[in-house]
């Protein structure tokens, strides 16, 4: 199915109007200014399907729920209509042979101009064999597969940094794409899972502008991953006035105050949970009354434990700058006889506590 | 089942008056000068409220404020749609709904009309088509 999308979209009975109505959302999701919408709208609408091959590597398939199981079929599923997706293992009819003729036959047609998915981690231990499709180890498969694509979408945490296989102490030898592909643009969508509304956001972009959206330190399109949890959080009041819910069931749960101190990695955490939220907008995991776990960072598995606080700021406002030095070996609390201790805690990846400053 | 089956009851209801951040009175003045960009160069704006730290009091104190207009326009289409005008004309509260009826999105729009009331001309081309063919019965 050829031709600009807008006939595509006609076709399945989207009206023109839920096309910009879904754009202006996209747009500010995008933290795009209000008329960008309309300007999206006109070149999504103009745009050719570009061809889409999504290669799973070693995952779960939970990036995969997280973007077929979203909750608005026609929000999210509309992005999908917007691509050909050539090749993809989970949701494909095709088996054995087939399969691999379709990913083929999509190179080959449409060779320079793919855009390629990835989620999952490549093991690069025992020359990756600890992971292989077709007869082919996973590393192979990535290597050839790219030479062809025009941009790299790393899908989830393993994708993006090596996520769970690669958490301590890696086994398998898991590496992230950017480890392996020098040569591409690629983009980071981290977290476990990703939020589905960032992948449509970035496809958006891409069907929209022709290229990847501007990326941060990491990878990540800043307009998802440009603020912190905590920034946007709406408990951030209750972390500003140093209410704190001690334990899970005191009265500071009770009246949703910051969960700072039971372990939320919301102050290093860059995503958009607090703004986008989960299952079509019905919460996400601080409004359900636990601590954001920082999924969305490199090896968070790793991180010092979910329960454990980042840090005790001596004052909430500057907690900020505190955070960001708080597991290096700098520090405002440090004292000389901590160091040790830190650099300990350092060297395990854990992140420092205030039991650790003040033992 | 009834909700009532399960034994749980709010303790954390908040005073009236709390909630206000202050956020929302700069609003105000931001709309005034887009009102006069519209009627001096005729170019349309918008606020995407859901990308400004708001509360749910704040945005109340602003729909307060704003109060209500002559027209209040429905569209259906991937869940409801409402564009109502303010008692400040050309200034249009926009709220996206999706088909669960939760808002996906809340602009104030400055215009004349809103965007996404006008017809585009490719579907007026449709309609055209239509109403030919509809003439071609008779």
């Amino acid at each position: 199915m050829q031709g600009p999308l807008i006939d595509t979209l006609v076709r399945q009975g989207v009206s023109r109007r839920t096309f910009l109505k879904y754009c202006a959302t996209l747009a500010s999701m995008m933290a795009l200014p209000p008329t960008a919408g309309r300007a999206m709208a006109e070149a999504m609408a103009a745009a050719r399907r570009p061809s889409v091959i999504w290669l799973p590597f070693q995952e779960c398939t939970g990036c995969t729920e997280s973007i077929t199981r979203s909750h608005s079929p026609t929000i999210e599923g509309m992005i999908f209509d917007m691509i050909s997706l050539d090749y993809q293992e989970t949701l494909m009819a095709a088996a054995g042979f087939q399969a691999e003729e379709a990913l083929h036959s999509a190179m080959k047609d449409n060779y320079g101009k793919y855009v390629l998915i990835v989620d999952g981690s490549i093991p690069l231990g025992l020359d990756g064999a600890y992971s292989c499709i077709a007869g082919k180890s996973n590393l192979d498969t990535l290597k050839e597969v790219a030479q062809g694509a025009a941009a790299i979408v790393a899908m989830g945490s393993c994708a993006s940094f090596g996520g769970i296989p690669k958490a301590n102490p890696n086994p398998t030898g898991a590496v992230s794409v950017s480890d392996v592909i020098k040569d591409k643009p690629i983009v980071n969508i981290p977290g476990c899972p990703p939020i589905p509304v960032v992948m449509t956001g970035v496809l958006a972009h891409y069907l929209t502008f022709g290229k990847l959206p501007e990326l941060d330190d990491k990878g990540r399109p800043k307009a998802f991953f440009g603020e912190t949890i905590h920034d946007r959080c709406y408990r951030r009041p209750f972390y500003d006035q140093g209410k704190f819910a001690k334990t899970f069931d005191d009265e500071g749960a009770r009246n949703g105050w910051c969960l700072f101190e039971l372990g939320c990695k919301g102050p290093v955490t860059h995503n958009a949970c607090a703004t986008t939220k989960w299952n079509g907008g019905t919460s996400w995991p601080v409004q359900s009354g636990h601590g954001c776990l920082g999924c969305s960072e490199p090896d968070f598995w790793d991180a010092g434990g979910f329960y454990k606080a980042l840090s005790m700021p001596a004052n909430p406002l500057k907690y900020a700058a505190v955070a960001a030095v708080a597991g290096a070996a700098v520090g405002v609390a440090a004292s000389f006889a901590n160091r040790a201790k830190k650099s300990a805690a350092k060297a395990a990846h854990e992140t420092t506590t205030l039991a650790d400053l003040e033992k | 089942m009834s909700l009532d089956a399960i034994p749980i009851h709010v303790v954390n209801t908040l005073p009236a008056g709390s909630g206000l951040t202050g956020n929302a009175p700069p609003l105000l003045r931001e709309l005034a000068e887009q009102v006069k960009r519209l009627l001096a160069t005729g170019e349309p704006s918008a606020i995407d409220l859901s990308a400004l730290p708001l509360t749910p009091a704040d945005l109340e104190w602003l729909h307060d404020k704003l109060g209500t207009g002559e027209i209040a326009i429905t569209l259906q289409a991937n869940g409801e749609s409402t564009l109502n005008e303010t008692a400040c004309p050309g200034v249009w509260w926009v709220t996206h709904h999706n088909e669960q009826g939760a808002v996906n999105s809340q602009f104030i729009e400055v215009a004349f009309v809103p965007e996404l009331v006008k017809a585009h001309p490719k579907d007026v081309e449709i309609g055209w088509e239509h109403l030919e063919l509809l003439i071609s019965d008779l």
